[in-house]
């Protein structure tokens, strides 16, 4: 058992390292858009009347007639109030906008990586089980060859065939978007759910291959292992020895995994939301980024590192108290 | 997907019908939505985000749209032919200095608050846009010239100008409600989307709004030229264009626009459902850089020296086939471009006259090219007496497929001509655009019924003052026989006389070669026709639904019988399915639980 | 990806016969085998496109079919929407697919060794300072950096290869200096320190051979992420215009509106081709990883 000190210390190293790559994110954020190419204020003027005097004053409110390293300072004490600025392109609060958007993008992603993260642990457990069976070479095989198909064309076929409706099948879902917007309450529930069929198919058949190859290979390890010889000589069942014993031990490397892929929540589903026509937080990043609506784009790009950040400090933080083997 | 476990049979359990529950009733926002069942519904597709729903700040096609039948403007435009027609002002005229304009208010227009449109909200909302710079970020160019406005009276409106402006019966400015736009202190943070509905005096009030999902309008009752006939105007978002056609195909909107060919082909077979392929208001040309400079003199950028040769030019566009384009690229969605105003404004459209046409005759540009001293050695690039290679940036904007397809086109007939290309997509091309750092570069406007903006563009003073100020300068064009026909139109109040200035504008920025115009694109829709029994298009003679100068299409759609009562049905279905689609999510977490519990169960053996 | 990041035992130390030996173990993975002959057809079509297809398809003027034509005798796989034999793309696609992924899976992996090798290898603050680097580029999101990249720069198959090289190089290196550690600590390393090996025969000589087969591992992994970061890009349209790839031909096909009117004969073989080359390049990698590391013998 690792000391009570060593394991504080093991904190407090990873929440400093944290806040360090969360400082990083923040400085890297600001300039990392400032090469983006293009004038907000033409692109934001541009197709409409615009005089000259109108494009001055609107450099003048965004601040950009400000020079660089005050811009620079303006944002960083402003951001770490907790104030991300105000969108150029929809005059509105960033986190304000990231706040409206966050729910439809989480609960997308969420779904899906719940259950990918189900599926995969499931089948690759059994998988490494039967290993070199013909169950395991099918599950391996059909994982590994839906994790090499592109997300968004699976999307577009799925859309093609249940949405539009292709031969005998009849298009059962919604083509896009989140709700039909005429229902509320219960049927708003409902709505939605069905809504949100299609995408979390598309993100799991794609996804669970990752957890299941983790699942079974760690699985795999444990296996080799004496204690599950001497738990069978205790006369338990062979399913009760994967269970209690086995299954356990092989889930920290996967369970890191599923803290990593939580990470990727916020900026995976840009993509699927693309094809979806979902309204979250990626097609958000993805207008920001055309202008480019800098507050924006800076405030998406510091949500989407910031939720690797934390994700993999939770796994890091939860790692010793699986195995406290890790915080010696 | 994933094969129950023949081992473990699945039992489902209390606190995992709750979870299943919460995953469900997560998204379920309270919503103010009134139920679908009985109600008319028109629906339409839109791509566009909204930008702001403030009239002050709204600048997006969309916003725009949504503003148009939600407030009154000044004057409005007759659907038939376009002309200028009676709005909030019922008549107006100028003095015989040409700088002070007189409407007069209409009387029987009401705020859906209850309270009377008078002339006075509609000098607030001109003074606020004069007064206050946040005010004016979207139509502040109408107002820039304005000196005073004034209502003496609730049905008069006095406008006192700088400099005559022809414009002033085209002031495409939402008129607000005075008490209540009042009490709002910063206009560059007020979204106008929060209190719902808002107040407004258009055919429809808006009822709702949710971020990149929908606006939903609703009829005003009491407008004074009779409400429209549908119950609600619900605009849902879908980013993904062929997304809203599969909509519209499932009867999940009623309206799309924006249609590619083939989905327009496509659709044309389909029953229920009409193609309206209408002109557009769009032109789509080639800006040629002409050494980008300054109001003070300073030339700046990296245009090619080869095109400041007219005859260079002349030789690039002897070598284009428009037809080609027309019928290869837009397979016959667009019309041949001719003149820098689309055919759809027919008052102002002007076409080359045959001695200065600039024809496709591939013979004719090598000529010229030769006459101009690039030479060519067998099929390579044109070398300069310089010996600088004749190789040219295309700039292009990566987000318009038109853009890339005649990109191809033009790098495959120029190269035959032993011009080299090569293309620069960008998602945004105001950058280099600025910096004048393009040879060639794809231009496109839509225009407005009054031309005033899109020719003020190619006027020096339009230039920026310094290379690094900002200027409206579309092209860096700065000609002065040009500039000095744009102040005759725009002094000239007799729309006939207007009209032929406006042309002559026209030829001589044709003859500069500066600006080619190669398609005018077509506005491609399609509606469902037992949704829409009737509705009018602008011009009413074959002419487009989606981004009309007026609110005719929306205001004057008529439902088709039985839409909106089948609703239910629909939607019944999608319970269904939606339900099955839970259980099948439930039995398998229920069934991960199970394997769960039952490793306890056997260890307690 | 991840799997990889796993610990793994130290690789065989360079012998005489390897190849033959590494050869002999492969070819006992019918998944690798599979994979394998996969990659060389396509990499033979690929080469051979010029003889397979003629050069013109490409052009957009004076294609030889109808728009969206289905698939015939004429067109095996029916046409686009300008009229071109979708056939003819997709031989002159695979060019650029295989070419983006190649050298961007080279550059990650180039940029990982070299970073691992030179954490591995020095130690120290230098070694801190750059796994911070490392681990700061893990944490960014991949696709988004990417996306930011291809958007600053101008719109080429160069960019695209960039902006996947320096964005995917972090656990390559990770690997890398893993294993660097480990081979630096066996004796014989010791003793070429003490005869006076300086730091560049250490590494070129004795650490580079020694982790070559884990970078060989980790590049065929990578080239299949490559290829599909390479499609998302191009389905994004953040590809190049100009070119033909699977990834743009697929964002063409969605452009022209072949989801809603059902023409999924042009979505089906762009799709499936990325599918089949990522799948391919992931089974040759899995099998490498297996042969070199006999403990995770269990991809038969």
């Amino acid at each position: 058992m690792a000391s009570p000190r060593a394991h504080l210390l093991y904190t407090a190293g990873r929440l400093g390292g944290a806040a360090v790559s969360l400082l990083a994110v923040l400085v890297t954020g600001f300039f990392l858009f400032r090469i983006v190419p293009g004038d907000p204020v033409r692109a934001l003027t541009r197709g409409t009347p615009t005089t000259a005097g109108q494009l001055d004053a609107l450099r003048h409110q965004f601040g950009l007639d400000l020079p660089l390293w005050r811009q620079f300072t303006d944002y960083c004490a402003k951001a770490l109030t907790g104030d991300l600025g105000v969108s150029y392109q929809f005059r509105a609060p960033v986190g304000e906008l990231i706040a409206q958007k966050a729910p439809a993008t989480l609960l997308l992603t969420g779904v899906a990586v719940v259950l990918y993260s189900a599926i995969g642990l499931w089948i690759g457990a059994r998988a490494a089980w039967r290993h070199g069976g013909p169950g395991d070479r099918v599950h391996t095989g059909v994982a590994l060859a839906l994790w090499s198909v592109p997300s968004f064309w699976l999307g577009l076929l799925l859309i093609t065939v249940f949405a539009v409706g292709a031969g005998p099948v009849p298009g059962l879902f919604p083509t896009g978007g989140m709700s039909t917007g005429t229902e509320s309450g219960l049927a708003h529930a409902v709505d939605v759910t069905h809504h949100l069929v299609l995408p979390v198919v598309t993100l799991v058949a794609v996804g669970y291959a990752q957890t299941l190859l983790v699942m079974r290979s760690s699985l795999l390890d444990e296996m080799g292992g004496d204690y599950l010889t001497t738990a069978r000589a205790k006369g338990l069942r062979d399913s009760a020895v994967r269970r209690r014993h086995a299954v356990p031990n092989a889930l920290l490397p996967t369970v890191t995994m599923v803290f990593i892929n939580l990470g990727h929540v916020a900026a995976g589903s840009i993509l699927v939301e693309t094809v979806f026509s979902w309204p979250g937080l990626g097609g958000l990043f993805y207008q920001a980024l055309s202008v480019p609506d800098l507050p924006l784009v800076q405030g998406l790009f510091l949500v989407f590192a910031g939720a690797m950040i934390v994700m993999n400090l939770l796994a890091d933080l939860l790692c010793p108290l699986l195995d406290p083997r890790v915080a010696r | 997907m994933v094969a129950e476990p023949s081992e473990s049979r699945a039992r489902a359990r209390p606190w995992m019908c709750a979870v299943a529950a919460l995953l469900v009733l997560a998204p379920a926002a309270p919503s103010a939505a009134p139920s679908g069942g009985g109600r008319q519904v028109l629906t339409v597709a839109v791509s566009q985000s909204v930008d702001s729903l403030s009239p002050f700040l709204a600048k997006r096609l969309v916003s725009t749209t949504v503003h148009r039948l939600a407030y009154e403007y000044l004057t409005n435009y007759d659907p038939g032919d376009g002309r200028v027609i009676p709005g909030l002002a019922t008549a107006w005229k100028s003095s015989p200095s040409k700088l002070t304009w007189t409407y007069t208010i209409r009387e029987n227009s009401r705020w859906s608050d209850g309270r009377r449109a008078t002339a006075d909200d509609a000098a607030w909302t001109f003074n606020r846009m004069m007064s206050d710079e946040k005010a004016a970020a979207a139509n502040g160019s109408f107002t820039a010239n304005f000196r005073e406005v004034t209502a003496p009276d609730p049905r008069t409106l006095v406008v006192e100008l700088k400099k005559p402006q022809a414009n002033m019966v085209a002031l495409d400015i939402p008129i607000v409600p005075r008490h209540v736009w009042e009490r709002i202190g910063d206009l560059s943070a007020f979204n106008n989307d929060r209190h719902f509905p808002i107040v407004g005096n258009g055919p429809f009030v808006i009822t709702g709004f949710e971020v990149d999902q929908f606006i939903r309008l609703e009829p005003n009752k009491d407008f004074w030229r009779g409400a429209p006939a549908f119950d609600e105007l619900l605009l849902k978002f879908y980013k993904d264009g062929d997304a809203a056609v599969a909509a519209l195909r499932k009867g999940e909107v009623s309206f799309v626009q924006g249609l590619v060919p083939a989905q327009a082909a496509a659709l044309r077979r389909t029953a229920d459902i009409r193609v309206n392929d209408a002109p557009g208001r769009r032109f789509l040309a080639l800006a040629v850089n002409p050494g980008a400079r300054a109001r003070n003199g300073r030339a700046f950028g990296t245009g090619h020296r080869a095109l400041r040769d007219p005859a260079v030019r002349r030789a690039l566009f002897h070598a284009v086939d428009r037809r080609e384009i027309v019928e290869g690229l837009f397979q016959g969605h667009a019309t041949e471009g001719a003149g820098y105003i689309p055919p759809r404004f027919g008052a102002y459209f002007w076409r080359p006259e045959p001695h200065q046409e600039i024809a496709h005759d591939p013979a004719r540009a090598a000529a010229l090219l030769d006459g101009a001293g690039y030479r060519r050695k067998g099929d390579g690039v044109r070398t300069g007496k310089n010996g600088e290679p004749l190789a040219l940036r295309l700039l292009c904007h990566a987000a318009d497929p038109y853009d890339a397809h005649i990109g191809r086109y033009l790098h495959e007939v120029w190269r035959e001509l032993g011009v080299e290309t090569r293309m620069e997509c960008r998602d945004n091309v105001s950058d280099s655009w600025l910096k004048g750092d393009y040879d060639l570069a794809f231009d496109g406007w839509s225009v407005n019924p009054d031309p005033d903006f899109v020719l003020s563009i190619h006027t020096c003073a339009a230039l920026p003052a310094t290379p690094s100020g900002s200027g409206s300068t579309d092209n860096f064009i700065c000609d002065r026989r040009f500039d000095e026909l744009y102040a005759r139109q725009i002094a000239e109040y007799d729309p006939v006389k207007r009209a032929e200035v406006v042309k002559r504008m026209q030829s001589r920025l044709y003859d500069t070669g500066l600006m080619n115009v190669l398609a005018y694109p077509n506005a491609v829709e399609a509606y469902r026709t037992d949704h829409i029994e009737s509705i009018t298009t602008m011009p009413e003679d074959g002419g487009s639904l989606w981004g009309q100068d007026g609110y005719w299409s929306w205001w004057s759609a008529k439902p088709a019988d039985g839409h909106g009562r089948s609703g239910e049905a629909a939607s019944a279905t999608e319970v269904v399915v939606g339900i099955g689609a839970l259980i099948a999510a439930a039995a398998v977490l229920t069934g991960l639980v199970a394997l769960r519990r039952r490793a306890t169960a056997d260890d307690r053996e | 990806m991840t799997e990889s990041a796993l610990p793994r035992s130290p690789a065989p130390a360079r012998r005489p016969g390897a190849a033959v030996r590494f050869w002999h173990s492969y070819r006992a993975h019918r998944a690798g085998l599979l994979g394998l002959g996969a990659l060389t057809l396509i990499a033979a079509v690929a080469l051979l496109a010029p003889l397979l297809a003629d050069e013109d398809v490409r052009k957009v003027t004076g294609a030889p079919g109808d728009p969206l034509e289905p698939p015939s005798a004429a067109f095996w796989l029916g046409t686009d929407q300008f009229g071109r034999p979708l056939l003819g793309l997709l031989v002159w696609g695979a060019r650029i697919s295989l070419t983006v992924g190649l050298l961007a899976a080279g550059m990650s992996v180039a940029i990982g060794a070299l970073v691992g090798i030179a954490a591995g290898h020095y130690g120290g603050w230098f070694a801190t300072v750059l796994m911070r680097v490392t681990d700061w580029f893990l944490v960014m999101p991949t696709l988004v950096l990417a996306i930011v990249l291809a958007t600053v720069m101008s719109r080429s198959v160069w960019t695209v290869i960039i902006a996947i090289g320096v964005t995917s190089w972090p656990t390559t290196a990770r690997l890398v200096r893993a294993q660097t550690v480990a081979v630096e600590s066996r004796p014989y390393i010791e003793r070429a320190k003490a005869l006076g090996g300086g730091h560049r025969h250490i590494m070129s000589r004795h650490v580079l051979p020694n982790v070559m087969p884990l970078v060989l591992a980790q590049t065929t992994l990578g080239i299949s992420a490559a290829i599909l970061t390479e499609a998302t890009l191009a389905f994004l349209g953040l590809g190049d215009p100009m070119v033909v790839s699977w990834g743009g031909m697929l964002q063409e096909a969605r452009e022209a509106g072949a989801v809603s009117s059902g023409h999924w004969w042009c979505l089906a073989p762009p799709g499936l081709a990325i599918a089949v080359v990522a799948l391919a390049f992931t089974l040759c990698g899995r099998t490498i990883e297996t042969v070199l590391d006999p403990r995770r013998g269990v991809d038969r």
